[in-house]
C-alpha cells in the first residue's frame, strides 16, 4: 500500500509505517515536514498544508518529486493521484496574486513536477531514467544496438517494402503484429533488469542500454506504415 | 477630463467589502476580489468581453456597459455582446471599431480591416495565399537590418502590424468593462486558438500591452470552453472540444476530474475557418459571374460584396434547404444563383474532413479510441452548420453538447480563468499542453526536438552548447517549432544569440540554455556559462515579432492616440451643452427677458453671444466649460424671477 494522499489542505495520511519509512529512504535528506507548518510532506518542493513552496533540492530525483518509491514497478493511478495532487499544489495560478519571484518558481517547479511525470509514467522512459540514476551508461555514451539487430531490422524493412509493394494487408499486418510482439519482449527483458538496477553490474547496464536503443528501431518500423 | 481611461492604475481594492454600482444598476459584490481580471475572446470574426466572480461567468454589453445574460440566445443582446473584429480607418484620422467599422467594409474596402488574427505573428511570405483575397493592403514591415520578415497593413499613408491592430480592439473591449464597471480595468485573460504556434501568442500578448492591459494569461480557446461548461461537477470524464471559429479550427481531448481540468492533446489548423467556408462560396460566385458575364469583377468593392453574401448564404443555409443569392454587377448584368444544401455540404466536405482528421490524430496523441470520449462540446460559429455537427457526432458515435452558445462560450471561459488568477475560485485548475513541438537547428539544417508536441505546460529543457572558436564570445542560436524533420519545413521562431561568454578556447565554455515554456505557452529562455557561473545575456531577434522596444513604443503612441480621440469627444461633449444651455437661456430671455431691466438684459445677450463665439472658435475645452458656467450663474437671477413669475 501507497501512501494516500489526501486533497487539497488535508494533512497527509500515512497508511502503514513501513512504506513511510521507504519513502523517507528515497528522500533521504530532504525536508520532510514544511518548516512553515510543520505538516509532513510527501515531496520536498511543496506543502500541501500551506502551500509553501520550496525550490528543487539538487539531490532530488523524480521519484522523490512525486513523492513515489524508486523503483521499476509502480502503480499508475497511485502515481496519477499523487502527481495530480502536488501539481495543483505548484500550479502558478495559486501564485497568480504572489511575487513575480514566486511566480517564477511555481512557473519552474511545475515543469519539473510535469516532467517528472512524463518520465516516470512511460515505462520505456522510467526504464531509460533508473538507468541514468545507477550509472548508465547513457544514450550518448553507447549508441549500439545489439549486433545481431540491425541485421534483423535490415531484413525486417525489406520485407515490409515487398508487403507494401504487393499491396499485401494481411502480411503488412502480420508483421505489424509480430513488431509489437516484439518491442513488447524486448521491454520485458530491460524491465527485468531494471528492477534489479542497483544490484547489476556495469556490463548487464550497458546491454539494458543497447536493447533501450533498439526499442527505438522497432518504433521506427511501426511508425512507417502511416 | 477623465484621464483614467489612457493611464493604466493598477485597482488595489481593499479587502473589505464594497458594493460599486455601475451604469445600469448592477450591483457587483467586491468583497473576494482584489483586481478585476477580465477574459477577452479576441475572434477573428467577432470579439466578447466578460467577467466572473464566485457564481459564474457573464458576459459585458456594449452600449450602457450592462451585464448580458450568459448563454440567452436573444438576437439583440448577442448582438450587443459582440464586438465585429473589424477596424476602419477613416480618412479623418478617426478609428472606428466594431459594428460600425464593419458598415463600412463594403463602401471601404480599402480602409476596413477585418480577419487580422489570421496575420497575427506572421511573415509576409506565409501569407501570401491569405493576402490576395483580402481587399486591404498588407506589406513587409519595412527592413530595419535584422532580416525580420513581419506584417504590415497598409491603409493610405498608415501603417499598423496586426498587434496594433488588435489593440484597437481590445482598448474597444477594455472601454466596455471600464463603462460597465465605472473604474479602470487593467488585468486581463486573452484566449487564443489552441494550435497558435509561439510568435502567434507573442504578438496577441504584444496586442494587449500596446492597448494598455496587463494579459495575465494567454488561454487556449478550447480549454477556455470547457472551464465555460462547467463540466468539473462531474465525476472523472473524457471531454473532447470541438472549436470550428471564424479562422481557426481547434480539437482539444481532455480529462476532468474534481475541477482539474487536464489537456491530453490538442491538434487543429490555425487555417481553418468560417472565412473558408465563406471563400468556398466566393470562389464559386466569382468563376460563374465571369462565366456568364465575362466582366472582370476583380474590385475590392465587389470582392467585399461577395464576401457578405457569401457569409449570409452560409448562415441561412444551416436554417433552410436552400438558398438565393442575387447580385447586380455592372449596368446590364445580374447574377443569380440557388444553392441547396446538399451542394453547399458537398462544397464543405474537404474543409470538414480536415477537421476530422485533427480530430482522429489528437485522439492518437492521447492514446485514445473515439468511443473513450464522453462529451463532445461544440464551439466556435462554424458548429452552427448542420453538417458540421452531424459529422462530429458520426466520428465520436454521440451527439455534440450544443448547451452553450457556440460563439459566447470561450469568452465567458476566459472570465472563468481570470476568476481562478483573481482568487475568487480556489476549486477549478487549468493543466494545458504545448501544441507544438520544439526544437533547435543542429549541423546540416536537421532539427534537435528538445521538447514535444502535447507536453504539459510549464515545461522545460536543458540543452548544453559550446564555442567553435577560440575566444568566441557569443553563440547563436536557431528555435524552431514545428513537427517536421528539417530546420527549413518548421516555424523558425527567432534567433537566440548568447552574449557575453567568457573568453575561452574553442570547446571548453560549457553553456547551458534552459527552455521554459510557461503556462501561457509561451518560449522563455535562459543561459549560464557553467565553467564561470556567469549568466549569458540573451538577445532575440524575433522572426515575425516584435521587440519589446516596438511594441513599448506603440503602446505610448495608443495612449498618445486614446488622449487625443478622448479630448476630441470631450470637445465635442462639452460645445454641444454649450448649445444646450445657450438655447434655453435664451428661450428665457424671450419670454421673460422684460422682468429685467435693459442693461441686465444687454449683458446676458451680449454674454450669450460671446459664448457662442468662444465655444465655436476655441479647442479648449476646460476654458468653454468655464465660461459655460459663468454664463450659466449670471442667468440665476433670470430662472429665479421667472419661476416666480410663472408661479404667480
Amino acid at each position: 500500500m501507497r501512501p494516500r494522499v489526501a486533497s487539497r489542505r488535508r494533512r497527509l495520511t500515512w497508511q502503514t509505517q513501513d512504506e513511510r519509512i521507504e519513502i523517507m529512504s528515497s528522500a533521504q535528506s530532504l525536508p520532510l515536514k514544511c518548516t512553515g507548518c510543520q505538516a509532513e510532506q510527501n515531496t520536498p518542493i511543496v506543502c500541501i498544508g500551506c502551500h509553501t513552496l520550496y525550490p528543487v533540492p539538487q539531490s532530488a530525483d523524480h521519484f522523490t518529486l512525486l513523492g513515489v518509491p524508486r523503483k521499476y514497478d509502480l502503480d499508475e493511478s497511485e502515481l496519477a493521484a499523487s502527481f495530480r495532487s502536488i501539481a495543483r499544489n505548484v500550479h502558478p495560478d495559486r501564485f497568480a496574486d504572489q511575487s513575480e519571484q514566486m511566480r517564477t518558481l511555481a512557473t519552474r517547479l511545475s515543469a519539473e513536477v510535469n516532467r517528472a511525470y512524463q518520465v516516470l509514467r512511460d515505462p520505456v522512459l522510467r526504464a531509460d531514467y533508473l538507468l541514468e540514476l545507477a550509472g548508465g551508461p547513457s544514450a550518448a555514451e553507447e549508441r549500439e544496438a545489439p549486433g545481431e539487430l540491425l541485421m534483423e531490422v535490415m531484413e525486417l524493412r525489406e520485407e515490409l517494402e515487398q508487403a507494401r509493394a504487393r499491396g499485401d494487408r494481411t502480411a503488412l499486418e502480420r508483421m505489424q503484429q509480430a513488431l509489437r510482439t516484439r518491442r513488447r519482449r524486448t521491454l520485458e527483458t530491460i524491465a527485468v533488469v531494471a528492477r534489479e538496477i542497483d544490484s547489476v553490474d556495469e556490463r548487464t547496464r550497458r546491454s539494458m542500454r543497447r536493447a533501450l536503443n533498439s526499442l527505438k528501431y522497432f518504433d521506427n518500423l511501426l511508425a512507417e506504415r502511416a | 477630463m477623465v484621464d483614467w481611461a489612457c493611464k493604466p492604475v493598477s485597482p488595489r481594492l481593499p479587502r473589505c467589502g464594497i458594493a460599486v454600482t455601475s451604469r445600469l444598476g448592477t450591483t457587483v459584490n467586491m468583497a473576494e476580489s482584489r483586481d478585476i481580471i477580465i477574459g477577452i475572446d479576441l475572434g477573428t470574426t467577432n470579439s466578447l468581453v466578460a467577467w466572473a466572480d464566485a457564481s459564474g461567468p457573464r458576459l459585458i454589453s456594449g452600449a450602457g456597459g450592462g451585464f448580458a445574460a450568459a448563454g440567452a440566445g436573444a438576437a439583440n443582446g448577442a448582438e450587443d455582446v459582440m464586438v465585429p473584429s473589424f477596424v476602419c480607418l477613416e480618412d479623418d484620422g478617426r478609428i472606428v471599431v466594431g459594428s460600425e467599422a464593419r458598415r463600412h467594409a463594403v463602401e471601404k474596402p480599402l480602409a476596413t480591416l477585418y480577419s487580422i488574427k489570421r496575420l497575427m505573428g506572421k511573415g509576409v511570405a506565409e501569407v501570401e495565399e491569405e493576402v490576395r483575397r483580402l481587399p486591404y493592403r498588407v506589406e513587409r514591415l519595412r527592413d530595419d537590418g535584422t532580416g525580420r520578415d513581419v506584417v504590415e497593413v497598409v491603409v493610405g499613408s498608415r501603417r499598423l502590424t496586426p498587434p496594433q491592430v488588435s489593440a484597437l480592439i481590445l482598448a474597444e473591449l477594455k472601454r466596455r468593462a471600464e463603462a460597465h464597471f465605472a473604474r479602470p480595468v487593467v488585468k486581463a485573460v486573452i484566449t487564443v486558438p489552441a494550435h497558435f504556434d509561439d510568435a502567434q501568442r507573442q504578438a496577441t500578448r504584444d496586442a494587449g500591452e500596446i492597448a494598455g492591459l496587463d494579459v495575465v494569461r494567454i488561454v487556449n480557446e478550447p480549454t477556455a470552453a470547457a472551464l465555460a461548461y462547467g463540466l468539473d461537477r462531474a465525476e472523472t470524464a473524457t471531454i473532447a472540444v470541438y472549436d470550428f471559429g471564424g479562422g481557426t479550427f481547434d480539437i482539444s481531448l481532455l480529462r476532468v476530474e474534481e475541477g482539474l481540468f487536464e489537456v491530453l492533446s490538442v491538434d487543429g489548423d490555425t487555417h481553418l475557418g468560417g472565412d473558408d467556408i465563406d471563400r468556398t462560396l466566393m470562389d464559386l460566385f466569382t468563376r460563374e459571374i465571369r462565366e456568364q458575364s465575362g466582366l472582370d469583377i476583380d474590385s475590392p468593392t465587389i470582392r467585399q460584396q461577395l464576401r457578405t453574401l457569401a457569409e449570409q448564404m452560409k448562415i441561412r443555409l444551416s436554417e433552410d434547404a436552400e438558398a438565393h443569392v442575387e447580385i447586380a454587377v455592372g449596368a446590364n448584368f445580374t447574377y443569380r444563383r440557388t444553392i441547396l444544401r446538399q451542394e453547399f455540404e458537398a462544397m464543405i466536405a474537404p474543409l470538414v474532413d480536415r477537421t476530422l482528421e485533427a480530430c482522429r490524430r489528437a485522439l492518437r496523441a492521447a492514446g485514445l479510441e473515439a468511443s473513450a470520449v464522453q462529451q463532445v462540446v461544440m464551439v466556435g460559429g462554424s458548429t452552427r452548420i448542420p453538417y458540421v455537427r452531424r459529422q462530429v457526432g458520426e466520428l465520436f458515435g454521440r451527439r455534440p453538447y450544443t448547451a452553450l452558445n457556440p460563439e459566447q462560450v470561450v469568452a465567458l471561459g476566459a472570465a472563468v480563468q481570470g476568476s481562478i488568477l483573481a482568487g475568487m475560485r480556489q476549486d477549478l485548475l487549468l493543466m494545458d499542453v504545448t501544441p507544438l513541438s520544439l526544437g533547435i537547428e543542429t549541423l546540416g539544417g536537421a532539427v534537435g526536438k528538445l521538447i514535444t508536441a502535447n507536453t504539459r505546460v510549464p515545461c522545460k529543457a536543458v540543452e548544453m552548447f559550446t564555442t567553435f572558436q577560440d575566444g568566441q564570445s557569443a553563440v547563436k542560436i536557431n528555435v524552431l517549432q514545428g513537427e517536421r524533420e528539417l530546420a527549413r519545413d518548421c516555424r523558425c521562431l527567432g534567433v537566440f544569440e548568447l552574449r557575453g561568454v567568457p573568453p575561452m578556447p574553442a570547446g571548453i565554455p560549457k553553456i547551458e540554455v534552459t527552455f521554459l515554456i510557461d503556462s501561457n505557452g509561451i518560449l522563455n529562455v535562459f543561459a549560464k556559462e557553467l565553467r564561470s557561473g556567469q549568466t549569458a545575456s540573451i538577445q532575440i531577434v524575433p522572426s515575425h515579432g516584435l521587440t519589446r522596444e516596438e511594441v513599448r513604443r506603440m503602446q505610448l503612441e495608443a495612449v498618445e492616440h486614446a488622449r487625443e480621440d478622448m479630448s476630441a469627444h470631450h470637445l465635442i461633449d462639452v460645445r454641444t451643452t454649450v448649445e444646450f444651455d445657450l438655447g434655453k437661456a435664451e428661450r428665457m430671455i424671450e419670454q421673460y427677458g422684460d422682468l429685467l431691466d435693459a442693461n441686465e438684459r444687454d449683458r446676458l445677450k451680449r454674454d450669450a453671444a460671446a459664448l457662442r463665439r468662444l465655444a465655436r472658435t476655441s479647442t479648449d475645452a476646460r476654458e468653454i466649460n468655464e465660461k459655460r458656467e459663468q454664463f450659466n450663474r449670471l442667468t440665476i437671477p433670470l430662472a429665479e424671477k421667472a419661476i416666480a413669475a410663472s408661479l404667480k
